[in-house]
C-alpha cells in the first residue's frame, strides 16, 4: 500500500515542481514582453509615481513641475505655450518631446548621476526623485522674443556666441503642452504644423542672410577686400539666368562695403560666380551646412549643394541665399555666431545644469567648440560690413541707441506669396554678447519686419 | 528535540515573518512604525502559541511541522489582506480565531477516529446535502452558485461538504475495499467490481459533473473526482480505476465544454487571453501583469499595483483566487516559490500521515484530505499563473474566506489526530 501512496506523492510533486515552472516562466522568462504588452498600463502608472525632475529658466522661471494627486505626479507646464517648441511634453499617452524626451533618463531618475541614492529610495520604497534641470533660456528675453514675432507664423532665435548657450527659441504657431493629449490628433492634423520647432527643424530659403556666409568665404580666400570696386547696372547675367536686385533697384558703382550693406544682388552673383561651386560649398559646409547640429534637440541640417553640382545660373542663385539654399534659423544664428565670435561657432546647448534634489550641480554642460569657417581677422572686416548694415544699410530699424547692433537682412523670395523676412545680427558690436535670427514667413521684408524684432530681442537680451 | 518543542521553534519564523511583514505594511502606509503594527504581530503569537499549547494537550505525539506551516501560510495571506484591504483583513483575523477554535474543538471531541467511521452514511449526507444545498437556495457570486446568505455571513457550505465527503469516501472504500480488488466479472477482457460497489463510484462522477453543470463549480467538481480516484488508486493499488476515472471525467467534461459556454469561456481563455485581453481575458492578462512586474524580487509589500484610486483591486476576486498573484508581484518569485515550497511541505507530511497510519480508515483518511488539499492549492495557483484553465477556488489558509478558513483548520486537526494515533 506503500507504494501508490509513494506514488501519488510523486505525482503531487510534479505537479508542483509545473508550477514552479510555469511561475519562473512568467516572472523571470516572459516578464520583458509582458512588461512591455500593449495592454499593461503598469508602465505608466510607475511612470507617474516617480517625482519627476523640476525644470527651471536660467533666471529661474519653472517651466515644468508636478502637482501631486495622491500617489502620482502629474506634469504642468506654468509657462504654457511659450515654451513648448523646445521643452517638449510628457505625455502618457504619446510619450515624450523636447527636453522631456532627451533628458528623460535624468528627470526620471534613471541616471547614474543620481548615485546610490537613487537605489536606496528604491530599496526604502520611498518616492523616486528625478534629477532637476536648469537651463540656458532667459524668459525674459524669450518672452520678448515671443511678443515681437506675436502671431505671425515664423522662429526667432537668441543665443550667447561666446558659449553656445541658447538663450531663447521661439516657433509659431505653438501649442500648449498642458494640453496635448487633448490636442494631440487636432495638432498632428493642422497644416501649420504646430508640433514643429521652426527655430531648430524648420528649413526656408535663407535669402541674403546667406550672404554673410558668401562674404566670409571671399573675404577668407582673399579674392576681394572691403573696398573692391563693383559696379551694378541693375541686372546681371549667369548661365542664362538674369539676377536682379529687390525691387529692381539700380545701385552703380559701389564698394564691396556697400555691396553688404545695400544687399546688392548683382554684385553677389558676380562674386559668387568667381568664387565657383566648389569654395561656395565647403564654406557653407564650414559654417554647418549640411552639418547634423550637434546639439540635442531634434533639429534639420540645413541645405547648400554638394559643390560641382551646380551650373553657373544656380550658383549666381545660391549666392545670394536663392536656389536651392535651404537654412534653419538656428543655422543662420550659428553663422552669425562665427562672426561675432572671432570666426569661433560654439556649439548650441539649451542645458546649463543637472541638479539633484537638494541643488547639488551634478553635471554642467561646459563650452564646446564646433566649427571654424573663418579667421578672426576674417570675422573682424565681416562685423564691420554687418555693424554699416544697421548703420547705413537694410538693417536700419535693428538699430538700439547706446549698443551698436550688427546685422544682415534677407528677403527671401517665394512662389506667388509675400518674401519670407530675414535678420541675423549681434551686440554689442564690439563685445558680442547674444546673436539673434529671426524668420517671418511670408511677412516682407528682412529689413522692414524681421529687424525690429530683432532688436526688442537684444534689447531685452542686453537689459536694455 | 522533543517533536513538542521542535513545533515551537518552528513557530518562531512564522511569528518573526508576519511581524516583520505587518510592520512593513504599517510603515508604507502611515509612514511611520508604531506599536500598532507590531500588536498583530503579538496578537498571532498569543493565538498559534495557544494552539500548540492545545495541541501538546489534546494530541501530544502529532506531527510537529503542520501547524508551523499553517502559521505561515495564514499570516502570510493575512498580512497580503491587510496590505490590500483593512477590513478585509480584520474579518479575516476573526475568522482565523474561529478556525483556531474549530481546531481545538476537532482535537478535543473526536479522540477516535472510529467515530467519523461509525457515522460514515450520516457524514456522507451531510456533505452531499452542504454541496447541493447552494445550488437550492445559494447566491450566485462570479457565476458560480457557492454561497449560501446566513444574515451577515456569506457562508460557502462546499468548504465543509468536501471534508465530509472525503470521510465517507474514505469509510465506504474501506468497506468495499475487497470487492473492489477481487473481481468478479469482466466486460470486453477487463475485469470489473460487483455493479452495487461500483454504483456509488459512478454516483460521485455523476455528482461531479452535476456541480459543474448546475453549480458551474468546475474546481470543487475536479477535487472530488481528483480526490476520489487518488483513494481509488491508494484503496486497490490499481492504475486502472484512475484511468476509467480520467477517460470518464474528461469525457465528461469535453461534453460539457460543447454544451455548456462557460465551461468553454474558460478553456478558451485559457489558451488565448490575449484575444480578449480588457474583456473576458482581463482577470487572467492582468494576473501575468502582476507577476511580471514582481519579477524575481518582488516590488516589496504595499508597493504593488494591485489597487485603484478608488481601493478596488486591479484584478478582480484579488483578495480570494488571485491572491497568489498579490504575492508574486509584491514577494516576487521568490517569495511566490516559498508559498508553494510551503504546499508541499504540508503535502509531503500530509503523506506521511497516510503511510504512517496504523489502520485502513486513517490511511485513506489522510490520502484523501490531502489530495484535496494539494489538488486545491495545485489547481488555484496553476490557474491565476495560467499553467490550468482557472477554476474558482481558494488557496488554502492564504486566501479571504471564513469558511475555507474554518474548513482548512478543522483539516488541520484532523491530521493532526491522525498522526497522533500514527505516531
Amino acid at each position: 500500500m506503500d507504494r501508490p501512496l509513494r506514488r501519488l506523492f510523486l505525482f503531487f510533486a510534479l505537479l508542483f515542481v509545473a508550477l514552479l515552472v510555469q511561475l519562473t516562466y512568467i516572472q523571470v522568462w516572459a516578464a520583458p514582453k509582458l512588461k512591455t504588452n500593449s495592454a499593461n498600463t503598469r508602465a505608466i502608472e510607475a511612470e507617474m509615481k516617480v517625482d519627476r525632475g523640476t525644470i527651471v529658466s536660467s533666471d529661474g522661471v519653472e517651466l515644468a513641475v508636478n502637482h501631486v494627486d495622491g500617489p502620482y505626479f502629474l506634469r504642468e507646464y506654468p509657462q504654457g505655450s511659450l515654451t513648448s517648441p523646445w521643452l517638449g511634453y510628457n505625455s502618457l499617452r504619446y510619450g515624450r518631446a523636447g527636453v522631456e524626451r532627451v533628458y528623460n533618463e535624468e528627470l526620471s531618475g534613471q541616471t547614474g548621476l543620481l548615485g546610490i541614492t537613487s537605489y536606496w529610495d528604491e530599496l526604502l520604497g520611498r518616492v523616486h526623485k528625478g534629477a532637476a534641470l536648469k537651463l540656458t533660456i532667459d524668459m525674459k528675453v524669450q518672452r520678448a522674443a515671443a511678443e515681437a514675432l506675436g502671431d505671425r507664423k515664423g522662429a526667432v532665435v537668441a543665443l550667447d556666441p561666446r558659449t553656445g548657450a541658447v538663450l531663447a527659441m521661439v516657433s509659431y504657431p505653438r501649442y500648449d503642452p498642458n494640453e496635448i493629449d487633448t490636442l494631440w490628433k487636432e495638432l498632428n492634423a493642422d497644416p501649420d504644423t504646430p508640433l514643429l520647432n521652426r527655430a531648430a527643424q524648420g528649413l526656408y530659403p535663407p535669402g541674403s542672410v546667406f550672404k554673410i556666409v558668401v562674404a566670409g568665404a571671399a573675404l577668407q580666400i582673399g579674392a576681394l577686400t572691403t573696398k573692391t570696386e563693383f559696379d551694378d547696372t541693375g541686372s546681371v547675367t549667369a548661365g542664362g539666368f538674369v539676377v536682379n536686385n529687390y525691387g529692381d533697384r539700380v545701385f552703380g558703382p559701389h564698394d564691396f562695403t556697400e555691396a553688404f550693406a545695400k544687399s546688392i544682388n548683382t554684385t553677389f552673383a558676380k562674386i559668387g560666380v568667381a568664387l565657383g561651386a566648389d569654395n561656395l560649398a565647403s564654406y557653407a559646409g564650414g559654417f554647418g551646412f549640411n552639418e547634423d547640429i550637434p546639439w540635442p534637440l531634434s533639429q534639420a541640417p540645413s541645405f547648400f549643394p554638394e559643390g560641382g553640382g551646380l551650373d553657373k545660373a544656380h550658383v549666381a542663385q545660391a549666392s545670394y541665399g536663392q536656389g536651392e539654399v535651404l537654412a534653419t534659423p538656428l543655422q543662420i544664428a550659428l553663422a552669425a555666431s562665427a562672426v561675432a565670435n572671432g570666426g569661433q561657432i560654439m556649439k548650441p546647448y539649451l542645458v546649463a545644469q543637472v541638479l539633484d534634489q537638494n541643488a547639488k550641480v551634478l553635471r554642467e554642460t561646459k563650452a564646446e567648440k564646433w566649427l571654424k569657417p573663418i579667421s578672426s581677422e576674417t570675422a573682424l572686416t565681416l562685423r564691420a560690413l554687418m555693424v554699416e548694415v544697421v548703420k547705413n544699410g537694410t538693417g536700419t530699424s535693428a538699430a538700439l541707441s547706446g549698443v551698436q547692433v550688427a546685422g544682415k537682412t534677407g528677403t527671401a523670395e517665394v512662389a506667388e506669396k509675400e518674401p519670407h523676412a530675414w535678420f541675423a545680427g549681434f551686440a554689442p558690436a564690439d563685445d558680442p554678447q547674444v546673436v539673434v535670427a529671426v524668420l517671418v514667413e511670408n511677412a516682407g521684408t528682412g529689413g522692414g519686419v524681421a529687424a525690429p524684432i530683432a532688436r526688442a530681442v537684444i534689447a531685452a537680451a542686453l537689459g536694455l | 528535540m522533543s517533536l513538542r518543542n521542535r513545533e515551537l521553534v518552528f513557530l518562531i519564523p512564522a511569528l518573526i515573518l508576519t511581524t516583520l511583514g505587518f510592520a512593513l505594511v504599517y510603515t508604507q502606509k502611515a509612514s511611520s512604525l508604531t506599536w500598532t503594527s507590531l500588536t498583530y504581530g503579538a496578537l498571532f503569537l498569543v493565538l498559534f502559541v495557544i494552539a500548540h499549547l492545545g495541541r501538546r494537550v489534546l494530541a501530544p505525539k502529532a506531527d510537529p511541522y503542520l501547524l508551523p506551516v499553517t502559521a505561515l501560510l495564514s499570516t502570510l495571506g493575512l498580512v497580503v489582506l491587510y496590505r490590500l484591504n483593512e477590513d478585509l483583513a480584520l474579518k479575516q483575523a476573526m475568522w482565523l480565531v474561529v478556525g483556531l477554535v474549530a481546531f481545538l474543538l476537532v482535537l478535543a471531541f473526536v479522540r477516535d477516529l472510529e467515530v467519523l467511521r461509525r457515522y460514515r452514511y450520516v457524514i456522507g449526507i451531510a456533505g452531499l446535502l452542504l454541496l447541493l444545498v447552494t445550488a437550492v437556495i445559494g447566491r450566485e457570486i462570479n457565476g458560480a452558485r457557492l454561497w449560501v446568505d446566513l444574515g451577515p455571513i456569506n457562508f460557502q457550505p462546499a468548504e465543509f461538504g468536501k471534508i465530509l465527503l472525503v470521510i465517507f469516501f474514505a469509510a465506504y472504500l474501506v468497506d468495499i475495499r475487497e470487492a473492489l480488488t477481487v473481481s468478479t466479472r469482466r466486460v470486453l477482457g477487463v475485469p470489473l467490481p460487483p455493479f452495487r460497489y461500483l454504483a456509488p463510484l459512478l454516483t460521485i462522477w455523476a455528482l461531479s459533473m452535476a456541480l459543474m453543470i448546475f453549480m458551474k463549480d468546475l474546481g470543487t467538481s475536479l477535487l472530488f473526482f481528483g480526490a476520489l480516484l487518488a483513494l481509488l488508486y491508494v484503496a486497490t493499488g490499481r492504475f486502472f480505476y484512475v484511468l476509467v476515472g480520467l477517460v470518464l471525467f474528461f469525457a465528461g467534461a469535453t461534453l460539457l465544454y460543447f454544451v455548456f459556454p462557460h465551461v468553454q469561456t474558460r478553456v478558451d481563455i485559457w489558451l488565448d487571453p490575449w484575444q480578449d485581453a480588457s474583456g473576458r481575458g482581463y482577470q487572467i492578462v492582468q494576473s501575468l501583469f502582476a507577476l511580471a512586474a514582481g519579477g524575481l524580487f518582488g516590488r516589496g509589500l504595499g508597493e504593488g499595483y494591485l489597487t485603484l484610486q478608488s481601493g478596488n483591486t486591479i484584478i478582480p476576486n484579488l483578495e480570494t483566487d488571485f491572491i497568489f498573484s498579490a504575492i508574486g508581484e509584491e514577494l516576487g518569485l521568490v517569495g511566490a516559490v516559498g508559498i508553494i515550497l510551503l504546499y508541499l511541505i504540508f503535502t509531503y507530511r500530509g503523506f506521511r500521515v497516510a503511510v504512517r497510519a496504523r489502520d485502513d480508515f486513517s490511511r485513506l483518511l489522510a490520502t484523501g484530505l490531502i489530495s484535496i488539499f494539494a489538488l486545491q492549492a495545485f489547481l488555484i495557483m496553476g490557474g491565476v499563473i495560467k499553467l490550468i484553465p482557472l477554476t474558482g477556488i481558494t488557496l488554502p489558509f492564504v486566501s479571504y474566506g471564513g469558511s475555507s478558513i474554518v474548513a482548512n483548520f478543522v483539516l488541520l486537526a484532523l491530521f493532526l489526530r491522525m498522526s497522533d494515533r500514527a505516531a
